[in-house]
């Protein structure tokens, strides 16, 4: 129960931080996806004239959008949670509560702020693309959501426990991300790469997400039962490996700091 | 009120050898894999201790002795290398005020975070915050960012904070000396209520003065280990003494007498403490000082006898010369006397018996023996010595 709360708390206070000061403040969220996916979106279809394939594929646009909101919730989750017991040292030294709280509190912060983002982007897509699936495909997005938690506080704990130890990860992790965003079906379609690369994009939890958005929200492409148990799994494994990690370097966080 | 709220038994802490880069790695390497101890540098060696609900404990002892680790092992925040520390009840921990603060929200914003981490939520919540504010007294700044705080303020703040909460058990490090003295007051008086109201409390404090004040018991920590426990006189004043008398080593290093002088003091007795050991009094006990002196020439020295405080300060001093008391020789140049103090009125403390003879003229020291004289007691008084004293009866004001 105080658990929730204090996970609440910080939170809060961690939404409260990002947008302190600013005039638009938790507008933000919305403000600044939409402006890269403008930016995106004129690169992509005025200069690259990019297309999805197929007789009846949804406007690039929308494509792009429905799968970029919940990477930027994830990315931006992970990026923030490996430093959330870096940053927070002083608060670790001097109070003594379940630390695994400010992982969860700053990945959930994230993915508030994003899946509101993503709520009113695909509102607003359905009103210039008529392959968006309001009513049928928004609630199912959101459920989708539930797995891509999982799977981002896992990565979160995980990273988080071993960033007080190894102080590179984060620099390598800002690195590595943009890669793993260019290698999963997010800016193309899996068709349009050359076959014999196209198996290999399964290797990426996010390549799941991204087609399953796809699918749910614009009825592109299927979810194939296979891979929804596989992802699952991962989730859910991912998530009791970085728990099992975290606790297992939690009582030496403080000598470390 | 008998349970137990804190109980350690054997509790050590080691810090990890730090820190480059590759000690890091190995250090992770070594938690997760191999199990294998990490280079260590060890504050903190078995500790075992007990303290009861209702019961106020004072830790004392120099820097780095180990006191705010011990604290920290007992709220939770450091986990123990070596033992075990087993607390009930709900901890608050006011390891440094203000901690966990974040500069950048308001007041009543880091009041709700600091309540939350200390597990007050919801309608408790809501009931105590008015109490807290009113209790931190620091009027509208309290939905200003805390960045805009004097220290003070935070101070107020913070202790705002733990004295609504009232957890069974408080553990504070060294806080009552922040703050202004009208709050200084308010705060050692909550402190008090609490702890006759039944608050259990483990108090750090460099202030004797604080800790005789608040606590029954106090634990004196030496280089990580416990020097002494017990009631608080007890241990304050070994611990006092121990200070002084390092204080007093520095300072002095060694000067005995040696050699062949006209006048020698062969021995030295107070009362019948054995050899160079301390003569350990009650308060108010009288003493004597025996001694034995040798005289080459046959001469009458004047003897010279002082008490000084373990670190040098002087107490009292007196000569045979001033009340007329000469000292007699025996055929083989020796002297046997004593000096009788009756009713000393010194305090409990470490004091210094010096002893030094002159030559009859007054003119020459020849040599300074000294013994340790420890006087035990309860009182609350301070400084060296009891002044006679009484006070007044009353006289009605005329109108």
């Amino acid at each position: 129960m105080s658990t929730i709360a204090l996970t609440y708390e910080f939170a809060a206070r961690e939404l409260r931080a990002r947008f302190a000061g600013s005039f638009a403040g938790i507008l933000w969220a919305v403000f600044q996806p939409a402006l890269q996916l403008a930016i995106f979106a004129f690169v992509f279809v005025k200069v690259f004239n990019a297309r999805i394939p197929g007789a009846d594929a949804p406007g690039y646009v929308a494509f792009l959008a429905v799968a970029l909101w919940p990477w930027t919730a994830f990315s931006d989750a992970i990026l923030n949670a490996t430093k959330a017991i870096q940053d927070n040292a002083a608060l670790i030294g001097k109070v003594a509560f379940p630390r695994a709280i400010l992982v969860m509190a700053r990945v959930c912060a994230s993915f508030v702020i994003h899946l509101l983002g993503f709520v009113v982007i695909v509102v607003a897509l359905n009103f210039f693309d008529d392959h968006v699936r309001l009513l049928a495909g928004l609630p199912l997005a959101l459920l989708l959501y539930v797995p891509l938690f999982a799977l981002a506080l896992g990565i979160s704990l995980l990273l988080a426990a071993l960033q007080v130890f190894v102080r590179d990860l984060v620099q390598l992790l800002a690195q590595l991300l943009p890669l793993l965003l260019y290698c999963a079906p997010v800016f193309y379609d899996r068709t349009i790469m050359p076959v014999a690369y196209q198996p290999w994009l399964s290797l990426n939890p996010f390549t799941f997400y991204a087609e399953a958005f796809h699918a749910i929200v614009l009825d592109h492409g299927v979810i194939a039962a296979p891979s929804l148990a596989c992802a699952l799994l991962v989730a859910a494994g991912t998530l009791l490996c970085g728990y099992w990690l975290f606790t297992r370097l939690d009582k030496h966080f403080e000598d470390f700091l | 009120m008998s349970d137990v709220l804190v109980r350690t038994e054997g509790l050590g802490k080691v810090y990890p050898k730090s820190f480059h880069h590759r000690d890091r790695m190995r250090a992770l390497w070594r938690l997760l894999v191999s199990r294998r101890r990490i280079d260590s540098t060890a504050v903190l060696s078995d500790v075992s201790l007990e303290v009861r609900r209702g019961e106020s404990l004072g830790l004392i002892g120099a820097n780095g002795a180990g006191k705010s680790t011990l604290l920290k092992l007992i709220s939770g925040v450091l986990t123990p290398s070596s033992g075990k520390v087993a607390v009930t009840g709900e901890i608050g921990a006011l390891l440094e005020l203000g901690a966990g603060f974040d500069p950048d929200q308001t007041g009543r914003e880091n009041i709700m975070m600091t309540a939350a981490l200390h597990g007050m939520t919801g309608a408790r919540l809501k009931t105590s915050m008015p109490k807290i504010i009113e209790f931190a007294d620091i009027g509208q700044y309290i939905d200003q960012p805390v960045k805009h705080y004097s220290s003070g303020m935070v101070v107020r703040l913070g202790f705002a904070i733990i004295a609504v909460l009232k957890p069974d058990l408080l553990i504070t490090d060294e806080v009552l000396a922040v703050g202004d003295e009208a709050f200084q007051k308010k705060c050692i008086r909550w402190m008090q209520d609490y702890l006759d109201g039944g608050g259990t409390l483990i108090l750090v404090s460099h202030s004797m003065y604080h800790i005789q004040k608040l606590c029954q018991h106090a634990c004196w920590l030496r280089d990580g280990r416990v020097a002494m426990i017990g009631g608080v006189f007890d241990v304050t004043q070994a611990y006092l003494a121990y200070q002084e008398s390092k204080l007093a080593a520095q300072d002095s290093g060694t000067e005995r007498a040696g050699g062949d002088l006209e006048f020698m003091v062969e021995e030295v007795q107070l009362d019948d403490a054995q050899g160079e050991l301390p003569l350990i009094l009650e308060q108010g006990a009288g003493f004597s000082v025996k001694l034995r002196l040798r005289s080459r020439e046959g001469r009458r020295p004047i003897i010279a006898i002082g008490i000084v405080r373990a670190d040098g300060t002087p107490v009292y001093g007196v000569s045979s010369e001033m009340d007329g008391y000469q000292p007699m020789l025996n055929d083989a140049g020796e002297s046997h006397c004593a000096l009788r103090f009756d009713e000393p009125q010194l305090l409990p403390g470490s004091y210094t018996v010096r002893v030094h003879p002159l030559d009859p003229e007054g003119l020459r020291v020849f040599g300074t023996v000294e013994r340790a004289l420890v006087v035990r007691g309860n009182t609350s008084e301070f400084g060296l010595v009891r002044l006679a004293h009484r006070w007044l009866p009353q006289v009605e004001e005329k109108a």
